[in-house]
């Protein structure tokens, strides 16, 4: 199979023919305030060369950072708690299935009420949208481990702590993985929506990154080029968060990495 | 309290007949509320401040008099069609390119970049530019649910009919089947639980889009709802309105796990995802 160029260049062909496509019909007949790629590349120029760009992205990702932090510190071990005792588990679950199907954006009138329209609201939904697909494949892990290691453990005389550091968290390693990476994906969505969302609720004058950005660029100053251009690079960071957890859990835990 | 004894327990609970344990779920269901609502409440009295944290007996007071009123339901209606819609169109589109891809791999060549280049891009970051495409309206949130639910329901497909059992495909072609009914007779049947769950996910995907768009950019639906009543500071209907949308994302999700077990049977039965 040595068709790689061959194949790249098939795979590029659609998207070449697309951009051409939207050129052509924007020069053409397209209203005067369209967005055309030759602009759009202009304005991405424009964006990372005045700094702009780069600085509003950074804020987004480390509010992601954040949030996805906060999520974890409190999903792994609840999960791990839930996932390894029946009793937590029958008192907790209820709760957790309850505001599962809240979606986090749902939340963010409440956020801001009450943490105001800065970094904390965007960090508090960001921890609540990853915190759900965290947990869930937590003590999804923490219950399959092998019924035969956790008799074993116990014939060993192993104490609870014991068990739950050397037999039960290894075991549930993977699932939890899975379940961080969903989680930053599911972050990511949600930083976008929550900066938008503050910056179309709280006037222009809120909280910048990224998603506050584009709403500037929408309401305010009527530049669909720029607007573009940010979604191109929401587009590139969520690809570049996944790689880098993907990149991550396969350096901490060499044994899943397929 | 060790392992082993929370192991055997969940053992037993899972060989226990099934009534016995749903009435045990249900009770333990209603006794972590019970404690959640009294938190809730002593809370608030504890902060004494309605506005950021009203009682729990006053946000159902609130959806009690928005369920009179019938406004709850008009929200909760409008947000529902709008995801109708947008579920049909994007099956529509999704399927059948699926199937396209899944059957012919130059045909994958061509397309799949493409979707791998725009899947990154989620429908949210699609919302300034679609408002300013389509305005505020049933257009937008609409266009933002179709794009979300499209990703997953293309790549399920893609992988049903990929994971189509090749022998039966061949044992059809050697018997000289025509292809459109190795496509409807053989694939499609293979093809769909992969293609349920794929549903399940875009529905879940589009509930959390149709909030955020409606939240921007939509003059009615349960995310309008929530962001009009917080700019009146009703904290006790913008909590309803909360739990309006995390009722309706269970049910829709409820509804499409018993349709993929009504229409495809068949599927192997997966523990919860």
């Amino acid at each position: 199979m040595n068709a790689r160029p061959f194949d790249f260049a098939r795979g590029a062909l659609l998207p070449i023919a697309l951009v051409t496509l939207w050129q052509a019909w924007v020069m053409l007949a397209g209203p005067s305030r369209a967005p055309v790629p030759t602009r759009v590349a202009l304005a991405a120029w424009d964006l990372v060369a005045s700094n702009e760009l780069p600085m509003a992205l950074l804020q987004s990702v480390g509010r992601v950072f954040g949030g996805f932090a906060v999520a974890a510190a409190l999903a792994v071990p609840l999960g791990l708690a839930m996932g390894t005792s029946a009793r937590v588990e029958r008192a907790l679950d209820p709760l957790v299935e309850s505001f599962r199907p809240i979606a986090a954006i749902a939340i963010l009138p409440l956020a801001i009420l009450w943490l105001g329209t800065g970094t904390a609201a965007a960090v508090a939904i960001v921890a609540y949208a990853a915190f759900f697909p965290i947990v869930i494949n937590t003590v999804a892990g923490a219950q399959r481990v092998p019924a035969t290691l956790l008799r074993a453990a116990a014939t060993m005389g192993l104490g609870r702590a014991a068990t739950l550091r050397t037999v039960v968290i290894p075991s549930a390693l993977p699932s939890i993985g899975t379940g961080l990476r969903i989680g930053m994906g599911v972050a990511w969505t949600a930083i976008v929506a929550a900066e938008l969302a503050v910056g179309a609720k709280a006037g222009g004058g809120g909280s910048g990154g990224v998603g506050q950005m584009m709403f500037v660029y929408y309401a305010y100053s009527i530049e669909l080029n720029r607007i573009v251009v940010c979604m191109i690079a929401v587009g590139l960071v969520a690809f570049a968060l996944d790689r880098l957890i993907r990149g991550a859990l396969a350096f901490a835990m060499p044994w899943t990495a397929r | 309290m060790a392992f082993t004894e929370d192991t055997v327990v969940r053992t037993v609970r899972t060989a226990a007949t099934r009534p016995a344990r749903r009435a045990g779920t249900a009770l333990s269901f209603v006794r972590t509320m019970l404690v959640f609502a009294v938190a809730w409440e002593l809370l608030s009295t504890w902060t004494a401040n309605p506005t950021l944290l009203p009682s729990p007996v006053a946000v159902l007071e609130a959806l009690r008099e928005l369920a009179l009123d019938g406004e709850l339901f008009r929200h909760a209606g409008v947000s529902l069609s709008r995801m109708v819609v947008s579920l049909a169109i994007a099956a529509g589109l999704a399927v059948p390119l699926g199937f396209a891809m899944g059957f012919s791999g130059s045909f994958d060549r061509i397309v799949d970049p493409t979707i791998e280049l725009l899947r990154p891009i989620s429908g949210i970051a699609w919302i300034p530019l679609a408002l300013f495409l389509f305005g505020i309206g049933n257009a937008l949130p609409v266009f933002i649910m179709t794009y979300a639910a499209f990703f997953p329901i293309l790549l399920g497909t893609v992988a049903g009919v990929r994971g189509t059992d090749a022998r039966l495909v061949d044992a059809a072609r050697t018997m000289g089947v025509p292809l459109s009914t190795i496509v409807i007779r053989v694939v499609a049947p293979a093809a769909l639980p992969s293609l349920m769950v794929a549903l399940r996910l875009g529905i879940a995907t589009a509930w959390t889009a149709v909030v955020a768009a409606e939240l921007i950019g939509a003059p009615s639906g349960v995310g309008y709802a929530v962001e009009w009543y917080r700019e009146l500071l009703m904290t006790p209907q913008v909590m309803a309105f909360i739990a309006t949308i995390g009722f309706l994302g269970y049910l829709t999700d409820r509804a499409a796990r018993s349709l993929s077990e009504r229409w495809s049977p068949w599927a192997p039965k997966r523990s919860e995802a």
